[in-house]
């Protein structure tokens, strides 16, 4: 095997840097203790901003390292900016509650790390081994965080859930992914591309369809969405908000390059999946939601509900349907985050809450965390002119462009029934009585997360706001065809 | 420009109210005026350009990629919805000043009003669909903060709500029709949408599109069956009803139907769908508006009918019901205004809205009462007054409408509304200002002051002036008219006498059935309470409620929490989708033809088969699963043999064995049996997944196997001796041409046994040690340590070890290695621990094994490096040939130092994690430290000493 020269691990540079900086956080932890818990996360919020620093910086133009296996593209640093986002935000905005609930572990802050390396080495992802190692450094951490408060028994089942589960979606995706190869003779996603042009053949689209069930795993898509509520729920809060975010992204991008990439030539055999996936998120996800009492749980439907959506974008199979999903994608991020940095503010003088009920009144107590919420629902029910309204509307008129029809019209309705819920959430806060007591304060990175979600998602309404979020969307779903 | 400074000059104003509320109320409304009235004089100074015939346009990119843009224009239709929605509005900002009370936050309702008023004016202005469905959901959420604006009371709240589902919900359907018919029309500016109706109604998508829109409008309007939200929404301070409920919001969806008249009417799906929904609406409010005893909701369910009237006009389709349509908006924007607002007076002045409990009130309040009489009369549509007019237009229209074959089912049907509005008007005139004056009034009432009536006074001026020359309107109603239909009209002329016709006819027969019904309005009110009524609020309620509950009910059986399930779900999903994908895709088969089947192929088939169906039957007992899954490990280390690949069968076997007996030693901490199980269905159920997922499973293994591909192996087996120096493929490649690979992979085992010592470590402390001291002891055979086994084990120590260094040494080029040789010393420690006991073995294993993993890593490593002194890269490797005496010709590749790295690491992760378990295993047992080295019992049970003793001095 022919050596790397070490200025061709350039493009890896972010991911490099991250994996170091978790190797010597490690150390840092494993000498000093449980005492470098707030030391660790600050100096892993400063490398995940040095990541991102670096991400930015690359150029423009495509760069490839490790024979093709790692790919640094327009696309790849779009993705990658976005779930440094989500990671920096829900490490931001967690450390209140962690510290609160007596489980704020030195381990935590270097477990986001690096599920976020795997995250960004999955985004990059050029072949199928580079995919899968990605997929499996971020599950492997992803798998240890939701079971982080291991002293408490619906933490770890639903870590446990999330192991098995995860571990039965990663053999399937192992699976398709020895198919794929056995029938194309390469793991390459340029050279499958190559090798399926013309007639797909049974054997690779099988494969296609194994990958594909585990991918819409690690995106939470119905029918492999069952881990999601429990998860969600049973996990300590930050840990929820952060599987909402980053992980989303970062699975989401590596779906699209995989299937855009590698399978362009039976883009009507991937297309018949990911329609009948993205039906069943968006239709699941809305009417699960409706019954919902736990506002944990409902965020994991109404995530399971906003992949169907982002799907929409995919199954058109164009630049523009791409485009959509990272437009989609960027802006559920912002809201997401913003919702779950109130989520983690509710708390009581006897410790957190989750009910729904407990938001009763909120417009009374604390108007302005009232009206950032409002915000933020109105926009996840994609109610116009809002920022998530904006999503819908891309990753639906990408699917007309692309003579879904049907797939549109349903989206639609979906979103029709979707609505209910976020409003009755919204009439929850501003028309009830007060359930009870003030929540206590906001921790000061719950504040900045919150403040920050509102704002964009306001400012994302004003005339030629959106631009520069599109323009990088379409140089990023540009540079994949 | 101006266009869009006349749109936003409410929102701009809607920043104020809230802070100027401070310098007191009348600042306040002044300046929610003063915005309103500045939008107004903007638009009113456009209004010759229209006159002449221009269409002011002005844009600017919002969204370009999707087509959004930012951009106005101002034709008749336009400018006669905006004027009205800021006239009015000026109106009800000088209403609601006195309206509202201090104890009423009155900074935040102008804020909302002015909202709502900016969202209005947008939908007027708006020439791109895209900006309008952004003004329209504004519209639909700055309502839904009025509607709860008294959020104190539960009809407000529930109303609020209800009102923004259907409407919100509407809106949202009405994306998707805009989507669709923008896709449609190439573009997303009205303008041009207007100009290709003819593409649009000629295309397959027109009437999901239609549909769709209509829902938007629809339930925007209050039409049947979406009539009912409207009604609840009057829990609003009535400054709101008379300017959302009556004047301007509901008639967004009649706006809307007119806006794209030119491009969706005409047809006879419109005709079908829009002509019978408005009339279905029109008898059905004015039905229910007649009896209603809360002044609010007679006035609501009117508002209704007249929606059901101005859609039924639209879906005539003619240019004349246009005229008539564009007519009666501007009356009834005229009357009805001025019948909420005086409702409101009532109710401020006495204190209720229960018309049972008023009467008399026109001697108490005379301006009041004559301002409510006259707008009465209007609605009931009694000559000289505008209602008369119009409504007659509509009955003229209806005269000649032919509905489904029946020229006289729409006139009949008409005339019935028209003669129930005659009813309600009279009911709410004649019951509420005259008749007796009462004595018990909750409060007594008087004349509120001027800045009350002075704004129904100003609507009540073109009531009368427009009833008795009704050639004052026929400027705006042509601009109007013509906007509407998007073409010239013919000729006609409003006046207030066309000769004898039949709408005259229809007219008077309306007024004196009207008269009569309110006359017999108990024998009437009787036939109401003995027809079903469905009511609409609880019928919603109910539809969410069990929405709701079946949602939940759905959810709980789905989403059980039980793993099986999960994974029984995910598994069918994979399924069923490759099922799907099978019959897509062709799928001939394989060309290759099948090995013959010989007598080792149907052994180890009949081994595996037996294994597989025994552990679905012994499962419960798990150390018998694991051993019977073991045989399936061996089953295949048999096929490597039996395929030609010894070195891979040795591999397989000393894995399986390693794997095996440490999972049994695990497993003996846990219990013995699992858990119960759940009834014979499941069973079934999850047999029947995983037996069709086998299935799948084995046919796309057949397919593969059927077919030639070319692997990679072939390159490594013939690259193996030349480039490695060994004719051992698999070690080769381990070694060398992926020793990269391995050298990652012995850091891995190495941490892994790390992990198991530290994971395991903690069982030994905290609550898990509680545990395992409180672990009652199973029956222990009485022949724990049997002789012969302990002796054998011990004698075959040295012979296995020795065993392991010649396997090492010859696994270049034959089956072996360093791996397997790690393996097989693992095997022979193993042993020992089994036969001699924990405690025992634990003594005497005086091996390090952190540092056997470390020195095998250091010892990899250090190979790997020692390339880079001869210029090669990391881990190149070289060979060369040694003579030793009796063992003979050894070959030695430098690769041989990396397999010692491999080696050793193997040898310390067993060994690691072995003494981990003995040492927790020991625990349990409480076994005792040993003392002599052949002490193979463990501690003598009764009279079992001497005996053991005995068995001591044999063994000695």
């Amino acid at each position: 095997m022919a050596a790397v020269p070490m200025f061709a691990l350039a493009p890896a540079l972010p991911e490099i840097v991250l994996a170091a900086s978790a190797l010597l956080l490690v150390l840092i932890g494993a000498l000093r203790g449980e005492r470098a818990a707030g030391l660790i996360e600050a100096l892993t919020f400063v490398a995940l901003l040095v990541a991102g620093f670096l991400v930015v910086t690359q150029g423009g133009e495509r760069l490839e390292t490790f024979g093709g296996s790692f790919v640094v593209d327009a696309f790849a640093r779009f993705a990658k900016v976005m779930t440094l986002v989500g990671s920096a935000a829900a490490l931001l905005m967690s450390g209140d509650f962690l510290r609160r609930a007596g489980i704020n572990r030195f381990e935590y802050p270097i477990l986001i790390l690096l599920a976020t390396v795997g995250m960004m080495m999955m985004i990059s992802a050029g072949d199928l081994i580079a995919l899968y190692l990605g997929l499996e450094l971020q599950s492997l951490a992803l798998y240890v965080v939701a079971a982080i408060d291991r002293d408490n028994a619906r933490s770890s089942e639903a870590g446990l859930k999330y192991f098995v589960l995860g571990a039965l979606s990663s053999g399937m995706l192992l699976y398709g992914a020895s198919l794929i190869y056995g029938f194309t003779g390469t793991v390459s996603f340029a050279g499958i591309a190559q090798a399926l042009q013309g007639e797909g053949h049974a054997g690779a689209i099988f494969g296609l369809v194994f990958i594909a069930a585990g991918l819409a795993f690690k995106i939470s898509a119905v029918p492999f969405h069952m881990w999601t509520p429990d998860v969600y729920e049973g996990a300590p809060t930050p840990v929820a908000a952060f599987f909402a975010a980053a992980p989303k992204m970062a699975a989401m991008a590596l779906l699209v390059r995989v299937f855009i990439t590698a399978f362009p030539g039976i883009v009507d055999q991937w297309r018949q999946i990911i329609v009948f996936v993205a039906i069943a998120s968006m239709a699941l996800g809305s009417f699960a939601a409706i019954g919902q009492r736990n506002i944990k749980r409902l965020m994991a439907y109404s995530s399971i509900g906003h992949m169907g959506y982002a799907l929409v974008g995919l199954a058109a199979g164009t630049a523009e349907g791409v485009q959509s999903v990272l437009v989609y994608m960027a802006i559920y991020l912002v809201m997401t985050l913003g919702t779950f940095a109130f989520i983690l503010s509710m708390r009581r003088e006897e410790g957190p809450v989750e009910g729904i009920d407990d938001l009763a009144g909120l417009a009374r107590t604390q108007p302005y965390a009232a009206y950032g919420l409002t915000i933020l629902f109105f926009s996840l029910a994609g109610i116009p002119p809002l920022a998530g309204f904006l999503a819908k509307w891309y990753v639906f008129a990408a699917a007309v462009e692309a003579k879904l029809y049907t797939l549109a019209v349903i989206g639609v309705l979906a979103s029709v029934i979707g609505a209910y819920y976020y409003i009755r959430v919204v009439k929850i806060m501003h028309f009830d009585d007060p359930a009870g007591a003030a929540f206590t304060p906001m921790s000061a990175g719950q504040k900045v997360v919150f403040a920050l979600a509102s704002i964009v998602i306001l400012i994302l309404m004003l005339p030629g706001a959106p631009a520069p979020l599109n323009g990088a969307a379409l140089a990023a779903a540009r540079s994949l065809f | 420009m101006k266009l869009a400074l006349i749109t936003l000059l409410p929102f701009l104003g809607a920043v104020f109210p809230v802070f100027s509320i401070r310098y007191g109320r009348n600042a306040c409304a002044a300046l929610a005026g003063a915005f309103t009235l500045a939008a107004l004089v903007l638009l009113l100074g456009e209004a010759p350009a229209v006159y002449r015939g221009e269409v002011p346009a002005w844009g600017v990119d919002w969204l370009a990629p999707v087509g959004l843009r930012f951009s106005f224009f101002l034709d008749g239709l336009g400018l006669f919805f905006a004027t009205l929605i800021l006239g009015i509005g000026l109106l009800i900002i000088l209403y609601a000043r006195f309206y509202l009370d201090s104890r009423n936050p009155m900074g935040v309702f102008y804020t909302y009003l002015l909202l709502f008023q900016g969202a209005m004016v947008g939908i007027a202005l708006s020439n791109n669909v895209l900006m309008m469905l952004v003004f329209w959901e504004l519209t639909s959420l700055s309502s839904f903060l009025l509607i709860g604006y008294w959020r104190h009371l539960p009809e407000a709240r529930q109303g609020a709500r209800m009102a923004l589902a259907v409407t919100g919900g509407g809106g949202l359907c009405l994306i998707a029709g805009m989507l669709l018919l923008g896709h449609i029309a190439g573009s997303y500016e009205l303008g041009e949408i207007l100009a290709r109706g003819e593409v649009v109604k000629a295309s397959p998508l027109y009437a999901p599109a239609l549909v769709l829109i209509l829902l938007g409008a629809f339930t925007k309007s209050a039409q049947f069956p979406f009539h009912f939200w409207l009604p609840h929404a009057m829990a609003a301070p009535t400054p709101v009803s008379a300017y959302l409920h009556s004047a301007t919001m509901v008639k967004a969806g009649v706006f809307l139907l007119a806006r794209l008249w030119p491009v969706l009417a005409g047809t006879d799906m419109w005709f079908m769908v829009v002509t019978p929904a408005g009339l279905v609406t029109m008898l059905v409010g004015a039905w229910i508006a007649i009896f209603k005893d809360d002044l609010k909701a007679l006035l609501a369910f009117s508002t209704v009918s007249h929606l059901g009237l101005m859609v039924m006009l639209l879906g005539f389709g003619t240019h004349m019901a246009a005229v008539a349509c564009a007519f009666h908006i501007l009356n009834h924007a005229t009357f009805k205004a001025p019948l909420f607002m005086s409702a409101g007076i009532v109710d401020h002045e006495a204190h209720t809205r229960d018309i049972r409990r008023l009467g008399g009130l026109v001697t108490l309040m005379p301006i009041t009462a004559t301002l409510a009489l006259i707008a009465a009369a209007s609605m009931a549509g009694i000559p000289l007054l505008n209602g008369f007019l119009s409504k007659e237009m509509m009955l003229e229209e209806a005269s000649h409408t032919v509905f489904a074959g029946t020229t006289w089912l729409v006139p009949v049907l008409a005339t019935l509304g028209a003669l129930l509005s005659v009813a309600y008007s009279a009911r709410f005139a004649v019951r509420t200002f005259l008749g007796p004056v009462r004595h018990d009034y909750p409060h007594h009432p008087h004349d509120p002051p001027f800045g009350m009536w002075l704004p129904v006074a100003v609507l009540v001026v073109p009531v009368i002036a427009i009833g008795i020359l009704p050639m004052l309107a026929e400027p705006v109603i042509t601009r109007t008219a013509m906007a509407i239909v998007g073409g010239p009209l013919p000729e006609f002329h409003l006046a207030l006498w066309h000769g004898l016709t039949p709408a005259l006819f229809m007219s008077l027969v309306a007024i004196a059935g009207g008269a009569a019904l309110f006359a017999a309005f108990d024998p009437a009110d009787r036939l109401r309470r003995s027809l079903p009524r469905p009511e609409a609020k609880r019928l919603f309620d109910s539809v969410i409620d069990a929405l709701v509950a079946v949602c939940r009910r759905f959810i709980d059986a789905s989403h059980t929490g039980s793993l099986q399930a999960y994974a029984g779900a995910t598994i069918a999903a994979v399924v069923t989708v490759g099922l799907v994908a099978f019959f897509d895709a062709p799928h001939a088969a394989g060309e290759r033809t099948p090995m013959p089947v010989n007598a080792t192929a149907i052994l180890a088939w009949i081994l595996v088969l037996g294994a597989t169906l025994a552990v679905i039957t012994c499962h419960a007992n798990r150390l018998l699963a694991l051993v019977l899954t073991s045989v399936i490990g061996l089953v295949v280390s048999l096929s490597f043999l039996t395929l030609s690949a010894p070195d891979l069968a040795l591999t397989q076997i000393s894995v399986e064995v390693v794997t095996t007996i440490l999972l049994l030693l695990a497993l003996n901490l846990l219990p013995k049996q699992t858990a119960p199980e759940k009834g014979l269905g499941i069973h079934l159920r999850d047999g029947a997944v995983a037996i069709v997922a086998g299935l799948g499973i084995a046919g796309i293994a057949y397919a593969v196997m059927t077919r030639d591909f070319s692997t990679i192996s072939d390159f490594h087996i013939a690259q193996s001796k030349p480039g490695g120096g060994g004719t051992n493929v698999v070690n080769v490649t381990l070694v060398d041409f992926r020793g990269y690979d391995t050298f990652g992979e012995i850091i891995v085992l190495g941490i892994a046994a790390l992990t198991i010592f530290a994971l395991l470590d903690n069982a030994l402390r905290g609550a898990a040690a509680r545990r395992l001291d409180a672990m009652r002891q199973g029956e222990e055979a009485k022949d724990a340590h049997p002789l012969i086994l302990v002796v054998a084990t011990r004698v075959l120590l040295p012979l296995a070890l020795t065993v392991a260094v010649y396997i090492f040494l010859r696994g270049h080029n034959q089956p072996g290695g360093g791996f397997i040789a790690g393996l097989i010393v693992s095997i022979a420690f193993i042993m020992q621990y089994i036969a001699s006991g924990y405690a025992f073995a634990a003594e005497r294993a005086r091996v390090n094994a952190q540092a056997l993993i470390g020195a095998g890593v250091i010892i990899a490593g250090l190979t790997g490096i020692g390339s880079w002194f001869f210029d090669a890269p990391f881990l190149t490797s070289t060979f060369g040939h040694l003579h030793l005496p009796v063992i003979g010709d050894v070959e030695l590749a430098s690769a041989m130092g990396f397999d010692t790295g491999v080696f050793l690491t193997v040898i310390g992760a067993v060994m690691l994690s072995l003494s981990q378990i003995a040492r927790v295993e020991q625990r349990a047992e409480r076994e005792p430290v040993p003392e002599g080295p052949m002490d193979n019992r463990p501690q003598p049970v009764g009279g079992d000493a001497p005996a053991l003793t005995a068995t001591q001095g044999a063994a000695k």
